[in-house]
């Protein structure tokens, strides 16, 4: 359902469980019909799912990725995630003093509601070794797979090649990728709790110390590189501005240059490509603004990407913007560019599809190419890449734990050539994002847990 | 977005919206890309909040038609539950009598929860005070404003404190439930009647079962459970607790 508010269209973004049931049973989740039309930049209602209410109990199985061990190792350092800094912070200066009066509750959770299974929210390939990368946001991890890998129907899952995964990875609330086209080298943006680009070697392996760590600020989440002037760009998503950096950069090596200001367009950050031939950056943006040092100065535009040129520095104006009704967008995840055609790829969360632009466009323009539909397999799109050695388009689906691929020049509601699927067969995950509140709806018995 | 309340008196979802300097109010039904009823959001709101932690928390009191948001620079900004657009706060609690102070910088980390005690006229406000200790409950009456002293601190290291961007009361019983330190992030449980360095009456060692961090609380009175949200590893834990509902 669309919705509006004078100019403004404004939902939220929740999971609401039925709790009178126990546990959480996958195979009873439905999926609703989700609004295709664009978005907001607001917060939005992307699933509701249902559980059954008849008393039904069905474990939800315990991960791996939950390991304890992990966990509690992530909340050690406060200096490098905000999970330590907010525990840093229980503790404070004093030392705990257990009190004789106070009782013990040392009953287990009688419940757990927990997606096992990876989210995957960004896709890139690796044409010279001719693998797939898939960022895990869910179990934090980085999963390679074979190019060419495709989940027959009846099979339970695809398994990857290599899994980067562990404490000692510094993955965490992974987004952005970007392999590097010579010798296959990992660069993974840590948003949120991670605040940091880590670098892997290609054939990095299980729970293994990155190349080399660049501090970034909070909250980055897409990459983007020019390998002629080896330059790294870090869009991120607040306060909104891109970072560019040396490529090789590590520790808290400055950035070269900050596009950022109010002249910029720049609003609610996500996804960047950059086009080295026309000397381009491409920037896609969810809308919700404000100056975080100034009150009420918060509003909501509508999504957009925004283009500057390749140099930009500073308050700088765009030089176009596609904005408006005619272009769908609503919630534009990553962006990829065919240099060749000029095409620009935009994985289009809410509106459940693959948005193709070209780059000359802007204002309301109606995207060229819509790949949408039932047939397509996406689900949440928020990772999109153009391989254009294969003429392939990939799509991570934050929703069900595939990436599906697609002919270069596919429109429309078309079968994918390959799925890569990590979860059984008509999964629909949790998409939890860092759950940080819960809410209980008296009047329907259910959790709204915002993400 | 990591905050949200439900106002089961008038049936409604409240959210702060972090980066747009915004609440918003939706009806309890909503579902998919539905308007919400009413959006606080404009230069007369004051609605501000930080680099880093935006505005990850709000409340609200459904029995006095009051929603209540803190905000940067050590404030608790309370608006009427009907305010729609461009609106004024009708109290704003802070100063430095007041004892609220947020654990770091303004432009940075994560701005504490309120949470209300209608049954009792009881605003409790989650503080770091002084900066750099264990966090603190400091307990006003409902309707303080401006630079108001609390009517009672709980705050030491018996009290044992800990974090999380959620606190609850219930009011039959005159509970705090909230985050507490100890063998790792837990559950603590506090009366609204303590003052100074008390312990909890109860404590969930969370983080000892799970080995899951406490990144905010729930409670369902209804089914006689504590709900637990933690970001790292995305998961909600319930735990069945009836000895604070009874």
């Amino acid at each position: 359902m669309r919705v509006r508010r004078g100019k403004v269209r404004i939902s939220l973004l929740i999971v609401i469980a039925a709790i009178g049931v126990g546990v959480l049973c996958s195979s009873n989740l439905e999926r609703l019909q989700l609004a295709a039309e664009p978005g907001t930049g607001a917060p939005q209602l992307v699933s509701i799912q249902q559980l059954p209410s008849d008393g039904e109990m069905c474990a939800w199985p315990s991960t791996a990725p939950a390991d304890p061990v992990l966990m509690a190792s992530l909340e050690q350092d406060p200096a490098r995630n905000l999970f330590a800094a907010m525990r840093q912070q229980g503790r404070g200066g004093g030392a705990y003093t257990p009190d004789p009066s106070t009782i013990e509750v040392g009953r287990q959770p009688a419940r757990m509601i927990r997606d096992e299974y990876p989210t995957y929210s960004y896709v890139a390939v690796d044409t010279k070794f001719d693998e797939v990368v898939l960022q895990d946001n869910n179990l934090w991890a980085i999963r390679v797979f074979k190019r060419t890998a495709n989940t027959p129907p009846g099979a339970p899952v695809t398994q990857p090649e290599r899994v980067i995964q562990g404490l000692k990875t510094e993955v965490q609330f992974n987004n952005g990728i970007y392999i590097d086209p010579d010798d296959g080298e990992i660069h993974s943006v840590e948003s949120d709790t991670g605040d940091k680009v880590v670098v892997f070697t290609h054939d990095a392996l299980g729970n293994v110390e990155p190349e080399r760590v660049l501090k970034t600020p909070h909250r980055g989440y897409a990459l983007a590189v020019d390998e002629g002037k080896k330059d790294l760009f870090v869009s991120v998503q607040y306060p909104p501005r891109v970072m560019v950096y040396r490529k090789g950069a590590s520790g808290n090596e400055a950035p070269l240059r900050v596009i950022e200001g109010e002249k910029t367009g720049l609003s609610d950050v996500h996804g960047i490509a950059i086009d080295v031939n026309r000397k381009l950056i491409f920037v896609a943006n969810w809308g919700a603004i404000s100056n975080y040092l100034v009150a009420g100065t918060g509003r909501f535009e509508l999504p957009s990407i925004t283009v500057y040129p390749l140099d930009a520095n500073g308050d700088v104006k765009p030089l176009r913007v596609i904005q408006g009704e005619k272009t769908q967008l609503n919630w534009p995840h990553a962006i990829s560019l065919d240099p060749g055609t000029g095409d620009l790829y935009v994985a289009n969360d809410i509106g459940n599809s693959i948005l193709v632009f070209h780059e000359t466009d802007q204002g309301d323009k109606a995207p060229a190419r819509v790949i949408k539909g039932a047939k397509t397999g996406l689900s949440n799109p928020t990772g999109v890449f153009v391989d254009t050695k294969n003429k392939e388009v990939w799509a991570a689906n934050f929703g069900n734990s595939t990436a599906t691929c697609y002919p270069i020049n596919a429109n429309g509601d078309l079968g994918p050539l390959r799925t890569i699927r990590s979860a059984p067969a008509g999964y629909q995950g949790l998409k939890f994002g860092k759950v940080e509140a819960v809410a209980y709806d008296s009047k329907r018995d259910q959790l709204l847990v915002p993400n | 977005m990591h905050g949200l309340a439900y106002d089961e008196v008038h049936d409604e979802i409240v959210i702060p919206s972090p980066l747009a300097q915004a609440v918003l109010v939706f009806r309890g039904a909503a579902e998919g890309e539905e308007p919400p009823l009413r959006v606080i959001q404009g230069p007369h709101t004051g609605i501000v909040g930080t680099g880093y932690g935006a505005l990850d928390t709000v409340s609200v009191d459904g029995e006095n038609n009051e929603i209540y948001l803190p905000v940067a620079s050590d404030r608790v900004l309370v608006f009427d539950r009907m305010a729609n657009g461009d609106v004024a706060p009708k109290r704003i609690l802070g100063g430095p009598d007041t004892q609220i102070r947020y654990p770091v910088p303004a432009d940075q980390g994560p701005l504490p929860p309120v949470a209300i005690d209608a049954l009792h006229n009881l605003l409790v406000v989650k503080s770091t005070w002084p900066r750099g200790t264990t966090p603190s409950y400091l307990i006003f009456d409902r309707t303080a404003s401006g630079n108001t002293k609390p009517l009672r601190v709980i705050h030491g290291p018996k009290a044992a404190i800990g974090g999380g961007n959620q606190i609850q009361v219930y009011p039959p019983k005159g509970w705090i439930i909230g985050g507490a330190t100890g063998p790792g992030p837990s559950i603590g449980i506090w009366s609204i009647n303590d003052d100074g360095d008390v312990a909890p009456r109860w404590r969930i060692p969370v983080n000892k079962l799970t080995g899951l961090n406490v990144n905010g609380v729930g409670i369902d009175p209804i089914h006689k459970e504590v709900m637990v949200p933690t970001g790292n590893g995305n998961v909600v834990m319930t735990f069945f607790f009836p000895e604070i509902f009874q």
